[in-house]
């Protein structure tokens, strides 16, 4: 078993750089103007309606999640239908493979760019946020956004889990519908979820996003803060990411080699 | 003086479920040869290099390369292969130059290695006019050499080329062939596999046969025609065969004609009746190919 290193992890995230530099209109439109036209529907729509929410404005709950739900999108995006065109259609992960570079180090180079990447969206809707004043703690939300980029690690590797997984692009219509949907509608990113049903809640708090929301919102807000449960909800979110990278690599190590 | 191994396989084998693909193959490849591995589609030829290049893990007998067992390859010991794989998998998202400079990273390459080896690799196959162009700009011909260039961004010590000339026309083959005696020449050893008689005739020093996982024969070009099919040719078309007994001439029934595989052409000419329609030409690979697999036809 080769240990990964740091070159060979770098040099298939250095690829995923430059591609994204070439296409970076289509990129900006999808992962920053995206996540921006929904803080404006629900900041300014909603907000109107509403006037706090968990102890804050409304804008300012709704800036926190959607800081953390661009993240996840892009990241799950990048790492399922992005990827699986990389590995299935395109062959660059076999061409890869056929360098000394090894599984583990192109999954890592993949995820610590869609980490990057998913990152970089956070901060554009952060910024936003920022202008719009719906970002009370500056200090806080740059506390946040390590936990933001370790949400979007998470994310990535469980894109990796259904791209491992995936006999066609067919096959995202669940990831989505069942994995990125239920995490913008029942994780904490537009409503309280203590307003749902028990079970709901329950299995809302299965959900890495729930975790996420949870551990950025008070940075941001500036409200009273629990470290113990910021560390609980980054834990957890970490321990989900090592084991769906370990899943994705075991799947993919099957399907890659024989 | 003998030159070290590259390749050494005994005994190889390689199951998935109960079908068998490869059932036990010997074979050496000596540094510096270009060797050949030919048999028709679903023979084992693919699986065999996806082995060697450890993209497939052998079920039973050993597989060294480079003195290493496959099994344990070091990353020091894979970087001394360049693999040109049949599929086209170049990175359509980049251009030529960077299709090359991503490779040079995945193999860890100093900056300063790539820059000077870029240019160079894109002379050799001709690309340089075409550096800045997008993959898909690509004709098939520019495509395959690009493939070759990248594999061999590292100065490798073995090129594994796996059908590196299918669905090219003449003019791209032979350019491509032409850049794999040129590679021969610099002391690289090459592993092919070809389903094309006259390439593996021009290539290759040593060559092994393959059909249904077993190696059926090898040796040079040259063994293979004199061992199974002398240097002569004919085909004479029915009913006017050859007058003496069957058991005379080496042949084989093929339909409308029979084929005759002779040494002597004169005596065998002689043996033709008068009114004998008959083509007459040398042995060559294909020959042996056919008669040691057969003329079944193989589906994919």
């Amino acid at each position: 078993m080769q240990l990964p290193e740091p070159a060979y992890v770098f040099a298939v995230y250095s690829r995923q750089y430059h591609v994204w530099r070439k296409l970076i209109g289509s990129s900006l439109v999808s992962n920053v103007a995206n996540p921006i036209l929904f803080l404006f529907a629900f900041g300014f729509g909603m907000g109107q309606f509403i006037d706090t929410m968990g102890g804050m404005s409304y804008l300012t709950f709704v800036v926190a999640g959607m800081i953390a739900y661009s993240a996840a999108f892009a990241a799950s995006f990048e790492m399922s239908i992005g990827a699986f065109t990389r590995y299935f259609l395109q062959g660059n992960w076999n061409a890869i493979l056929s360098t000394p570079v090894t599984l583990a180090e192109l999954l890592m180079g993949e995820v610590l760019w869609a980490a990057v990447k998913s990152l970089f969206s956070g901060i554009c809707v952060l910024l936003v946020g920022l202008i719009w004043g719906g970002v009370p703690s500056l200090s806080g939300a740059l506390i946040a956004l390590p936990i933001v980029f370790l949400g979007a690690v998470c994310f990535a590797c469980a894109g990796l889990v259904a791209t491992a997984y995936a006999k066609g692009y067919e096959f995202f219509s669940y990831f989505f519908t069942f994995w990125v949907t239920p995490m913008f509608i029942f994780c904490g990113v537009f409503f309280d979820i203590s307003r749902f049903p028990d079970a709901i809640q329950y299995l809302a708090w299965l959900f890495p996003m729930t975790h996420l929301v949870a551990a950025i919102r008070p940075l941001s807000s500036g409200i009273a803060l629990d470290p113990a449960a910021i560390l609980l909800h980054t834990g957890y979110i970490v321990l989900f990411s090592i084991l769906s990278f370990a899943a994705a690599h075991r799947k993919l190590r099957q399907r890659l080699y024989d | 003086m003998e030159m070290p191994a590259v390749i050494t396989a005994s005994g190889l084998t390689k199951r998935y479920g109960s079908l068998e693909v490869v059932k036990g193959i010997d074979f050496t490849v000596t540094s510096g040869q270009c060797f050949g591995l030919l048999g028709p589609n679903g023979a084992g030829k693919s699986t065999t290099m996806r082995m060697i290049m450890g993209l497939s893990d052998a079920s039973g007998g050993t597989l060294n390369v480079f003195g290493e067992p496959v099994k344990t390859m070091s990353r020091a010991t894979k970087a001394r292969i360049g693999l040109v794989p049949q599929e086209t998998n170049l990175d359509p998202d980049i251009t030529v130059l960077e299709n090359l400079e991503a490779f040079g990273r995945y193999f860890a390459l100093p900056k300063a290695v790539i820059a000077e080896r870029v240019p160079k690799l894109l002379d050799f196959m001709q690309l340089t006019d075409k550096q800045k162009s997008p993959v898909n700009a690509l004709s098939g011909g520019m495509k395959r050499r690009l493939i070759v260039a990248r594999a061999l961004i590292a100065d490798p010590e073995m090129v594994i080329l796996d059908e590196p000339t299918t669905g090219l026309d003449p003019q791209a083959r032979v350019l491509i062939w032409k850049q794999l005696l040129d590679l021969k020449k610099q002391g690289r050893t090459l592993l092919l596999t070809t389903h094309y008689m006259d390439e593996a005739q021009r290539l290759c020093d040593q060559i092994v046969v393959i059909d249904d996982g077993r190696i059926l024969d090898q040796g040079t070009p040259q063994e293979l025609i004199d061992r199974h099919v002398k240097g002569h040719v004919f085909e004479v078309q029915k009913p006017h065969l050859a007058a003496s007994p069957p058991d005379r001439w080496d042949h084989e029934d093929i339909g409308d004609s029979v084929l005759y595989f002779v040494h002597e052409a004169p005596e065998f000419i002689a043996d033709l009746p008068d009114e004998a329609a008959y083509m007459h030409r040398q042995a060559n690979l294909e020959d042996v190919f056919l008669r040691l697999t057969g003329r079944r036809l193989r589906e994919n």
